[in-house]
């Protein structure tokens, strides 16, 4: 099977005035449509980083990103704000709603930049809202919010423009076991019921490789090694 | 993003920080206020004496002469006795009266005469005037009776300001303008309207008695003591009453009575009429001294004076210094708008910093915009918008004090020149061009304002800004 994303020997170096900080020393890896995949690793092994690199805010040093048939390292900045809109959609550990705005109006601001006509970006909002089990919560900002409720109308918002990556960064690190637990299933039904590849990252290696088919870790900005998922994967 | 969800992001961003954007735009409005203020009080000077120019034909009359006068020489005081280059006859007048741009020309005829009515006796100037002028201002305005309608009546048109020099004031008209120190109110005599017109009033006029300057002469073969003056009484009847004239224009029609053309040309008088006539030493009698010409319209003026030229003639027309006056009115607007803009531009320095600060705070939204899919345009389009609004706003709002200000200052400035006889004016002008540009000027502000938030915006990393706290 041909793979979905694909990275390889993919580097990132940052510089802190004239000391190069490498985070990505060579990232190759694949993975395939309709995967829940996780990353995992401690901090500063360059999780995120890979995850930003994939989702477009973020460019490489050095190496290639595939996604789908686009190759995202050698996109221009306003390409990338096409990829982020309409290839990914990514929720992240603080949420990062934007908190003078209602649930609804964090979505329709998404599907505003997704051209979303605008005659039916309500309609499209609730919908999302209510498929995240949040139809109560429309015209709430994330301030009024739980922490699972402000991450589920995050889910709400990656979603609203048909992603075919969710990109996932520590979505619960913020979050009690319980909830945590929820936003989980949240995303594995995502993943099962519509086939949208997840990619999480995540501390918690033994959570990840609860619900994950493919488990990746990273250490020193290297994978070293691939880990089994849940049966079946 | 469509323009709508930028319009209505910018106000929703802009209401989030209300005193802050109340302030900014106050600024604008300030700016814009001060601006249009100060550029309409130019442009209503500038109507003000253009309209009375145009009011009072200036820039459709001209005066036609035998002579190439040259104004600039004669105010420099050098006035050389103009040698007479054609005479300005009936003839040379038919032909200008058949140039299609001329509506009317006639010989300018005044003199002085002595007036006798209502049993009192001043001196002033008669001016003969074709009845064809009663279509025109001042005449086509009399406040009392009318203009005649013909040429050869044996009528008259005073004026209050020349009642008033016999004694008596209309009781239907306001107190008579008294600044130049003539008879006040109180001592004028008030009579009704109607016992005025229809009466008839004796204007003499004075000529040369050669008969009897010959029969002194030869009495005692010496110079007579003094000229020899015949007095010629006409008889006219008054048809209508003029209030007194202000204005520019009103000089030229300054002269006490008028009269019909032909009874004017009739009546005996002084063999000159004008200056050039003293100046002038060809000893040619024959020809009138000057002609007024009225044009259609302005643009009739240069091709009409062009043919006169050609035939010889000097002409005198307003409509030259019209250029000049353009110009003038053109550098003190641009005076009176670089004051008024340096008010706008501290309210753009203003729009700059505050925001530079909405970005600041705002940088974490702006990574999470662009984590959405928002590119660079779209943010540096947020921004500007946002300095477009508040452009809009300020523009709108301070063309809106601009309003306020004009109109109390109006109301003020009249208050103060009406007890100086000052007839009411409107001080201030905001032509829709005003309008329009001050609005254009304030949103291209802001927007120049917002050039440097909106790029600095569109550049924040958004990696960065999502952790930023």
């Amino acid at each position: 099977m041909t793979p979905f994303v694909r990275t390889s020997d993919l580097f990132k170096t940052y510089q802190k005035g004239t000391v190069p900080i490498p985070v990505l020393r060579g990232v190759s890896l694949e993975m395939e449509k309709g995967q829940y995949v996780s990353i995992v690793g401690r901090s500063g092994s360059g999780k995120s980083t890979l995850l930003n690199l994939l989702g477009g805010l973020d460019t490489a040093t050095s190496g290639h990103i595939v996604v789908g048939d686009s190759e995202v390292t050698s996109m221009s900045r306003s390409e990338l704000a096409v990829h982020r809109r309409s290839t990914v959609g990514m929720i992240f550990q603080s949420f990062n709603l934007i908190p003078s705005r209602t649930a609804l109006e964090n979505i329709t601001l998404a599907l505003a930049f997704g051209s979303h006509p605008r005659s039916d970006r309500r309609r499209r909002a609730t919908e999302l809202l209510t498929s995240v089990g949040l139809e109560h919560r429309l015209r709430h900002t994330p301030g009024e919010l739980s922490g699972g409720e402000a991450q589920r109308v995050a889910i709400a918002r990656a979603l609203s423009n048909d992603p075919d990556v969710l990109l996932a960064d520590e979505p619960t690190g913020n979050l009690d076991s319980r909830t945590a637990k929820e936003i989980v299933e949240l995303l594995v039904a995502l993943n099962r019921e519509r086939g949208l590849t997840v990619v999480m990252v995540s501390h918690d290696e033994e959570a990840a490789r609860e619900v994950s088919h493919r488990v990746f870790r990273l250490l020193d900005g290297r994978v070293v090694d691939e880990l089994s998922g849940r049966s079946g994967a | 993003m469509t323009p709508p969800d930028l319009w209505r992001l910018s106000l929703e961003n802009l209401w989030r920080t209300k005193l802050r954007s109340v302030l900014t735009t106050l600024g604008v409005v300030i700016g814009i206020g001060a601006l249009v203020s100060m550029v309409s009080f130019g442009v209503g000077l500038q109507e003000n004496v253009t309209k009375q120019f145009r009011e009072n034909d200036l820039f459709t009359s001209m005066q036609v002469m035998p002579v190439d006068v040259d104004v600039a020489e004669i105010m420099s005081g050098n006035i050389e006795p103009p040698v007479t280059a054609t005479a300005l006859t009936d003839s040379a007048l038919d032909v200008i009266r058949t140039l299609p741009q001329v509506e009317i020309a006639f010989p300018e005829i005044r003199f002085p005469v002595t007036v006798r009515a209502f049993g009192s006796e001043a001196t002033t100037s008669l001016q003969a005037v074709p009845a064809a002028m009663g279509s025109y201002k001042p005449f086509s305005e009399i406040e009392y009776g009318g203009f005649y309608k013909s040429d050869s009546d044996s009528v008259v048109v005073i004026t209050e300001r020349f009642l008033a020099e016999l004694g008596y004031r209309l009781e239907e008209a306001e107190a008579v303008d008294t600044r130049d120190g003539e008879s006040s109110d109180d001592e004028l005599v008030a009579v009704s309207v109607d016992s005025i017109i229809g009466r008839e009033i004796e204007v003499a006029s004075s000529t040369l008695d050669l008969e009897s300057a010959a029969r002194s002469f030869m009495r005692s073969f010496a110079p007579p003591s003094r000229i020899p003056l015949k007095e010629e009484v006409v008889r006219l009847k008054v048809v209508g009453v003029r209030s007194t004239e202000s204005g520019f224009g009103g000089a030229r029609y300054r002269g006490g009575i008028v009269v019909p053309i032909d009874i004017g040309i009739a009546m005996p008088r002084l063999g000159f009429s004008d200056v050039w006539d003293l100046l002038d030493d060809s000893g040619e009698a024959e020809g009138y001294a000057s002609v007024y010409v009225r044009t259609k319209d302005m643009e009739d003026v240069t091709p009409v004076r062009e043919a006169v030229e050609e035939m010889g003639f000097g002409v005198l027309a307003m409509v030259d210094e019209l250029e000049e006056i353009k110009q003038g009115f053109l550098i003190m607007d641009g005076i009176l708008g670089a004051v008024g803009t340096i008010a706008l531009v501290v309210a753009a320095l203003g729009i700059i910093n505050t925001m530079v600060t909405s970005i600041l705070e705002r940088t974490r939204e702006i990574g999470v915009m662009k984590a959405l899919g928002g590119s660079e345009t779209d943010i540096k389009w947020i921004f500007f918008s946002e300095a477009a609004t508040i452009g809009f706003f300020g523009g709108a709002f301070g063309l809106a004090l601009a309003w306020v200000v004009t109109r109390v200052a109006n109301v003020v400035a009249n208050h103060f020149l009406r007890p100086q006889g000052v007839p009411e004016v409107d001080l201030f002008y905001m032509p829709i061009w005003l309008i329009a540009g001050a609005m254009a000027f304030a949103v291209a502000v802001s927007l120049l304002a917002g050039l440097y938030p909106a790029s600095r915006a569109a550049r924040v990393d958004p990696v960065q800004a999502l952790r930023h706290d």
